[in-house]
């Protein structure tokens, strides 16, 4: 049966290419417009890590200005107290000391010039993130050779490097380089990982600034901070005076190094508050830390909510672009409602021949369902277009794609499309009386 | 008029009348907020920011030889870029500086006025050459600008000699000139105001947005950064030329170029998605909105074709007929219009007040009822027509 009505309605289909076609590009069109700007809102407003986002916490602790708060912008971060954006040195030096997350990395990022062999490339400057080595395990980074370093070569401040894919295929071919050396900033690293090609939609790690670009192709310690004389680039934030030598600078309230830490059970949560708090309590009676107690843990999810990952302008989009699919699926009832209406006098001679008014029903739901996934796999097509559009407008290197709950989304609006719009024009033609089109 | 007859055939057909009234609602909510959204993006990517950002380019020397790593090494070659720079045909003007416009942040501080009441501001802080107003296109408006002799290269000098933008001027002195006065930072250096210059607008983090000075130095910390003014249309020309006379200075390094368009319109990646977008959806609703009418009036017609010979039997001129389907469409156009305004309105404080977005300005709304009749009379006209040339003959034929 079901068989049979489908082949009735590519029929009637064939009957009028020209209106199944309008019909068809119209769903399409609704449903590229909802799909593509709900994926780009579901892109940024995704689960970055699933299932340890809510572990991961970010540190911050209020070492501003006495006089007033540390400034906020209209367009900026919302935060009912706000507090500098990162830490300085010597605080996550301090914490650091700490066994009561399951684990903690630093995370800020600088530049440093690259010496590969003369007969492989030209010296080139390169950004680097400055890590500890439980930087690889918490944000589940992917590797392809070796692995990041131990807790060793974090106490002894070892030049061991991690370099990504893409570092790897340009210097070393692509080859297993793992033991091979790199010269760095003016020292020899050896290298200990490679990464596999690994692009996150937003860098998760440092939500402070420009989340949307792609990962720095190498990682070397956070311990080398001091004997390399590294200094950052990106947010640094300060409002003391800071004495001339490097030395001066690390022993400054100059905030510049991100900060997270896995505290898996509510318990370590409160545990580690309480060891933050009491950490800057003590500070205070050196005289640091003037401001009234502000220390935040904040989970990963709830950091990404008040940096603004997720605009404002895409909730707008996806709103407009589902109101965009309703007007779609109206259009689409009026033309089906004439279509079928127009097609009376041929239901009729079905009715008169014994077809049920469910047979009747069912034949013109199915036609509408044929013509809403139609349109909506065109549609989706449509928006893999679009999409990939919209990503090389964000950075050269984002991909969007539709994932696989997104595409049995777009089926099922689609479905759920074809069927709403097709109740009405279905019903009326099936309860139309047979006699009145007979007697012509 | 056929007023009686129209809203009785209307309320007849309640479900066809219910379709075409809530797709023109819907229809104008979603343009009248779409152009609202169009325009206030449009406005953030038309603030002028005093530039002529049309031919600046930044060019960033990366060094890797170690020399580098001497700061008296970093200077005496930025200095040498400087001049560099400034002579290759083509290029108008260029400068050593750590300002890049358009970027959405730089650098900044906080500093009050020597001898002020204390208020501290905070402004965007850059420190450059002397080039730098011949480079971005902005005008001296009293005292003077930077020069080479400014320059203090001490390392442990707490001194600058500093021009400042005049919307700062404005804030910090009153009305005053600042020219001759000083401003003390929170790091206690002093900075000496020789000029004030107008207008500087660069979109940062905080709402400092048009409040800068620019301090005679070296910006050579992590690579030298350079702007450069080129004359209109040399752009493709010179980026060559520049890399070229550079690495002749000095070739332990590599160098990256941006246009400050490139730049710009990497900072206003969302307006641009939402002004693309949303333009996209104005047009592609008209167009469907469009086909649905014709849709819906063509069935209405095929549906009536024997009322309308009957009709046209019983003495009614073509024109009436037209006159009649046209006015159908009218009075229902205006339903879904005065449907369309509620909604528009309602949309608009969901989409303020749960995402973003500026008030709805009624203009637009005016605007949007406008183009809807238009459509609504263009895409009624062919079935119509259709409508007026059905024969009277049909009513003898009819049961």
């Amino acid at each position: 049966m079901l068989a049979y009505n489908a082949r009735i309605a590519t029929k009637s289909l064939k009957r009028n290419p020209v209106l199944t076609a309008i019909i068809i590009l119209g769903i399409a069109l609704g449903i590229c417009a909802s799909t593509t700007f709900t994926t780009v809102r579901h892109m940024f407003a995704r689960d970055p890590l699933p299932g340890k986002s809510d572990k991961l916490f970010y540190v911050r602790m209020d070492n501003w200005d006495p006089a007033r708060p540390y400034p906020t912008s209209e367009s900026g971060p919302k935060n009912a107290n706000p507090l500098p954006p990162s830490l300085a040195f010597r605080d996550v030096t301090e914490l650091m000391r700490s066994n009561l997350p399951a684990r903690q990395t630093p995370s800020y990022m600088t530049i440093l010039a690259v010496y590969p062999e003369r007969r492989v490339s030209r010296p080139y400057q390169a950004t680097v993130r400055v890590v500890g080595s439980d930087f690889f395990p918490m944000f589940d980074v992917p590797f392809q050779y070796g692995h990041g370093w131990d807790k060793t070569a974090d106490a002894k401040a070892e030049q061991v490097i991690v370099i990504d894919h893409a570092t790897n295929a340009k210097l070393f071919g692509g080859a297993n380089s793992v033991g091979k050396r790199l010269r760095v900033g003016s020292r020899d690293f050896t290298i200990v990982g490679v990464l596999k090609p690994w692009r996150p939609f937003i860098k998760m790690y440092d939500l402070t600034q420009n989340f949307v670009g792609e990962p720095e192709p190498l990682y070397i310690p956070f311990s080398l901070t001091r004997p390399m004389q590294i200094r950052n680039v990106g947010n640094s934030d300060g409002w003391q005076p800071v004495g001339p030598t490097f030395d001066d600078f690390l022993a400054s309230d100059v905030d510049f190094v991100p900060f997270w830490v896995e505290l898996p059970k509510p318990a370590d949560r409160a545990a580690y508050q309480q060891f933050i708090d009491n950490y800057v309590r003590a500070e205070k009676t050196k005289g640091r830390f003037l401001r009234p107690l502000n220390n935040q843990l904040t989970a990963m999810h709830d950091m990404m909510v008040e940096m603004g990952v997720v605009r404002p302008a895409l909730t707008a989009m996806v709103a407009m672009s589902i109101l965009f699919l309703v007007i779609c699926a109206l259009n689409l009832t009026g033309l089906l409602l004439g279509k079928f209406l127009a097609r009376a006098p041929e239901v009729s001679v079905r009715r008169a021949l014994g077809a049920t008014r469910a047979d009747i029903f069912l034949q013109h739901i199915a036609e509408c369902e044929i013509v809403g996934v139609a349109g909506g796999v065109l549609g989706m097509l449509l928006s893999l277009g679009v999409l990939r559009f919209i990503a090389k407008l964000i950075t050269a290197t984002t991909i969007i794609s539709l994932d696989l709950e997104m595409i049995l989304a777009a089926i099922f609006l689609s479905l759920v499309a074809g069927l709403i719009a097709g109740l009405y024009p279905a019903w009326r033609i099936c309860t139309m009386q047979p006699a009145v089109q007979l007697k012509v | 008029m056929e007023f009686g007859p129209i809203v009785r055939a209307l309320s007849r057909n309640r479900m066809r009348t219910l379709l075409i009234v809530l797709q023109i609602g819907i229809t104008l909510a979603v343009i009248a907020n779409a152009v609202t959204m169009i325009k206030g993006h449009r406005a953030k990517m038309q603030k002028e920011s005093g530039f002529d950002d049309d031919n600046l380019l930044w060019v960033h020397s990366k060094p890797y030889a170690e020399t580098y790593n001497e700061r008296s090494f970093r200077i005496t070659t930025t200095q040498a870029d400087v001049r560099a720079l400034n002579g290759i045909p083509g290029v108008t003007a260029a400068s050593n500086t750590n300002f890049v416009p358009w970027q959405g942040g730089g650098s900044s501080t906080e500093a009050k006025v020597a001898g002020g009441d204390g208020t501290k501001v905070r402004m965007q802080a850059y420190v450059t050459s002397p080039q730098i107003l011949d480079t971005l296109g902005v005008h001296l408006v009293s005292g003077r600008a930077l020069r080479d002799s400014d320059l203090d290269l001490d390392p442990k000098s707490t001194k600058s000699t500093v021009i400042i933008s005049r919307a700062l001027e404005q804030l910090m002195f009153k009305g005053k000139s600042a020219v001759g006065q000083q401003l003390l930072e929170s790091d206690n250096s002093v900075d000496t105001i020789v000029g004030v210059f107008d207008k500087f607008y660069n979109p940062y983090g905080f709402p400092i947005h048009e409040y800068t000075y620019f301090a005679d130095g070296i910006a050579s910390y992590g690579g030298a950064r350079y702007l450069v003014h080129v004359e209109p249309g040399k752009m493709k020309q010179v980026i060559p030329e520049i890399e070229k006379r550079l690495l002749q200075v000095n070739d332990g390094r590599t160098f990256e170029f941006k246009t400050i368009n490139e730049i710009k319109n990497q900072y206003f990646t969302e307006s641009r998605i939402v002004i693309g977008a949303m333009t996209a959806v104005i047009l592609l609703l008209v167009i469907v909105t469009g086909l649905g009418i014709v849709g819906v009036t063509s069935f209405a017609v095929t549906e009536r074709r024997k009322q309308i010979g009957t009709r046209r039997a019983l003495g009614a001129t073509k024109p009436a007929i037209l006159r009649y389907f046209l006015l159908e469409n009218w009075i229902i156009t205006n339903t879904g219009l005065l449907l369309g305004i509620a909604m528009a309105y309602g949309l608009n404080y969901l989409l303020v007040t749960k995402a973003e977005g500026d008030k709805l300005d009624w203009r637009f709304v005016v605007a949007g009822v406008v183009l809807l009749w238009l459509q609504g009379i263009i895409a009624t006209l062919a079935p119509a027509t259709r409508a007026a040339a059905v024969s009277p003959v049909i009513a003898t034929r009819a049961v």
